[in-house]
């Protein structure tokens, strides 16, 4: 059973929540939509485009195989399988090739595409014991509302599941 | 002076959450297969083939500036280039962003070994990298015998001595 607590960063005022799947750890953080904006201006998206992406419910997130030196057991995370359960419908979430997919051809610089790329969490990743990853993802809601994520992941070949519960997409301010 | 708060605020909550997820541990690389070659210029302009580094064990770290694990682990990186540069080539491939960008960085974080520009991302492609920074460990013939996904303390001593072996 994996354990989820809620932390509210004193400094920002940004919300947090980490869960505790044995081998396998994962932290979904607020992002301001201002903070996501700076981010894909800075990195040559327009600003229609930087707005969409800001205003889609961006989370940073990081996950990490937490195994101890010597354990054997490499976590995969397919983001394809999980779920956010939003107002009683279970959908997927917003994954970095269908943004992209999104975007006609010449509205996004090759640049700006590139950066989009490295800056989202990998879609399928391999963790070896120590690695972590980081990325935002996104669930494509609008600032304030609040979602479920069934989060799935493999350890050596055994698929897992947790709920985290009510998360939060980061208001305007 | 938003803009400047925005961005403080994104790296404090980025490096606060790297901090927090930091280790030590290299993965030993499935098998030992030949690392693709390439060819790209550094930041001076210089050209660098990864063929050329052969016969020492290499450190090469795929990385970008805006990437907060990427800045918090290069001041390790280049510590351990002080420390283990007879012994160990080290390089850092940086992705998407050109020589300025590099400049700029690298004067609050300076970089003594040979950064590399792969700008259009052609090079990361060939590699079995899925998100920044991927970190890998050559062996002297040029074979990826270790790989690191996130951030590390480069200059730690068990770790590098593990490098110098290969």
């Amino acid at each position: 059973m994996a354990g989820v607590t809620q932390s509210v960063d004193e400094q920002t005022a940004l919300v947090s929540w980490k869960m505790d799947g044995g081998n396998f750890e994962l932290e979904l953080a607020q992002l301001l939509p201002d903070q996501t904006r700076a981010f894909f201006l800075a990195r040559g998206f327009s600003k229609k485009i930087a707005n969409t992406i800001a205003t889609g419910c961006i989370m940073q997130t990081i996950g990490r195989n937490s195994a101890e030196k010597g354990v054997q057991g490499a976590v995969d995370v397919d983001l394809k399988h999980w779920r956010m359960l939003h107002e009683g419908a279970e959908s997927p979430i917003k994954l970095k090739e269908q943004w992209d997919r999104e975007w006609l051809s010449g509205e996004v610089s090759d640049t700006a595409r590139l950066a989009f790329r490295w800056a989202t969490f990998p879609t399928q990743q391999n963790f070896a014991p120590g690695d972590f990853g980081w990325g935002m993802t996104s669930f494509g809601l609008v600032p304030g509302e609040r979602f479920d994520l069934k989060v799935v992941w493999s350890v050596a070949g055994v698929e897992k599941e947790a709920w985290i519960r009510r998360i939060q997409c980061a208001e305007e301010r | 002076m938003r803009q400047v708060i925005i961005q403080s605020m994104l790296l404090l909550l980025f490096s606060c959450s790297a901090s927090a997820f930091g280790g030590q541990l290299l993965a030993p690389y499935k098998g030992a297969q030949p690392a693709p070659d390439f060819e790209l210029v550094d930041v001076d302009g210089d050209k660098h083939r990864l063929s050329d580094y052969r016969g020492k064990p290499l450190i090469i770290n795929f990385w970008a500036t805006w990437c907060p694990p990427c800045r918090e682990e290069m001041p390790s990186m280049n510590r351990a280039w002080h420390k283990v540069k007879d012994d160990v080539s080290m390089l850092a491939i940086n992705v998407g962003e050109d020589e300025d960008t590099i400049f700029v960085f690298s004067a609050d974080y300076p970089i003594d070994f040979p950064v590399l520009l792969d700008q259009s991302g052609e090079v990361i492609r060939q590699w079995p990298v899925k998100g920044l920074p991927t970190t890998f460990v050559l062996d002297r013939e040029g074979n990826i015998r270790y790989s690191a996904v996130g951030a590390r303390e480069w200059d730690d001593d068990a770790l590098l001595e593990i490098v110098k072996g290969l």
